[in-house]
């Protein structure tokens, strides 16, 4: 049988199902908590947007709209929660910068195929590795990661034209490449 | 990147699961049951279903009154509507279960009825118990007859009658002046022929 799909489990929420929210719940709390400590770099803050993001999710009536999967009206509204934090903290909002991605995206000789293998696993790496990146190609990156967004979700998402998605995505998986590559012993 | 909606290539796949295998991070126990308890509290009130719905409106005591007077309504034409004819099996049942007894006369009846006396003497010659049957059959609409006749005669010839037996009574005053007295009442009427014709009956 197959499992209920994301909007079928909201719509049972909202008629009083509370077992329904809990499968909903089970299912992305993990990938949008990630993608706000990545996004945010603080565990903190993370946190208070998370749980605003499920409460609003709670406490509104609404569905997704139009075309827009669940997945992708839920990471938008968590998305829109962290800006708006920004904001009311008076903080820049480092996903508006202006970036060149030609000059931050130069193709690295190093990371070629073969040493895929031997990408770093140690968390600290690669949370650094993830910091390094740009704010906008970071966005996007965490949205394919943790929120199994497809590139035309994520130009939807973000506002952004979808090749200048596909281009971000492109450029931030090249940069971790090189950051993560070890070197294999012979 | 040959496809908008994959532009990664295999390597790319690789490099995604990679992260997703190792990196952690998990919210708090606290913060999943503060949500997970702000969704139970807050969830909508379930709806009934139709059935449930139905069910409660079978507990409100004016549904419960309607639905018990449509019952009893419909209870009420089943019984008027149902015809009680006995069935041809029945009636000869019940004829054929009567006891002997039942079908003898009583010993202290004075005059059997005719059909009684008919089964008593089958050996009777039956044009005399024809007669007799016929008889009877004529005397019952004959004393009913009667009876009505009685009741229905004119005032006039009830009248004449009496002034007939008060004559034969000896009693000719009396008679005269009823006589008078009727003729007062039916002044058109003629009086002393009507009792000859009615002391010749």
């Amino acid at each position: 049988m197959d499992s209920p799909s994301d909007e079928s489990l909201l719509a049972r929420y909202r008629t009083g199902d509370a077992g329904a929210f809990e499968i909903l719940y089970a299912r992305h709390r993990q990938g949008l908590y990630r993608f706000l400590v990545s996004l945010s770099s603080k565990a903190e803050l993370a946190e208070e947007v998370f749980q605003d993001t499920w409460l609003s999710l709670i406490r509104s009536t609404s569905q997704p709209q139009g075309r827009a999967s669940f997945r992708t009206w839920l990471f938008q509204i968590a998305r829109n929660r962290l800006i708006d934090h920004w904001r009311k903290h008076g903080i820049h909002n480092p996903l508006h910068d202006s970036y060149d991605e030609q000059l931050h995206g130069q193709p690295d000789g190093s990371a070629g195929p073969e040493q895929l293998l031997s990408l770093s696993r140690d968390q600290d790496r690669l949370d650094a590795a993830l910091q390094a990146l740009p704010e906008d190609q970071r966005e996007v990156f965490l949205l394919r990661l943790h929120g199994d967004l497809e590139v035309p979700q994520i130009a939807e998402l973000t506002g952004a034209p979808l090749e200048t998605v596909k281009s971000r995505l492109r450029y931030a998986q090249q940069k971790l490449r090189r950051l993560l590559a070890e070197e294999v012993p012979a | 990147m040959t496809d908008s909606r994959n532009p990664q290539d295999p390597n790319d796949d690789v490099l995604l699961q990679h992260f997703r295998q190792h990196t952690r991070g998990e919210p708090p126990a606290s913060l999943d049951a503060f949500i997970l308890a702000a969704a139970h509290r807050e969830a909508p009130a379930r709806q009934p279903n139709m059935w449930q719905r139905w069910l409660q409106a079978c507990q409100r005591p004016r549904w419960q009154m309607a639905f018990a007077t449509v019952a009893g309504v419909a209870l009420l034409i089943g019984v008027v509507m149902r015809s009680p004819v006995p069935t041809p099996e029945l009636s000869t049942a019940d004829y054929s279960a009567s006891p002997p007894a039942l079908a003898r006369p009583a010993p202290t009846l004075a005059a059997p009825a005719p059909i009684a006396r008919f089964a008593m003497a089958p050996q009777a010659d039956s044009a005399q118990v024809q007669a007799e049957v016929a008889g009877a059959a004529v005397d019952a609409p004959v004393a009913k007859m009667s009876k009505q006749t009685a009741a229905t005669l004119p005032f006039l010839e009830q009248g004449l009658q009496e002034i007939l037996r008060l004559r034969q009574a000896g009693e000719t005053k009396a008679a005269d002046e009823m006589l008078l007295r009727l003729h007062k009442r039916f002044p058109k009427e003629d009086l002393p022929a009507q009792l000859e014709v009615l002391q010749k009956r």
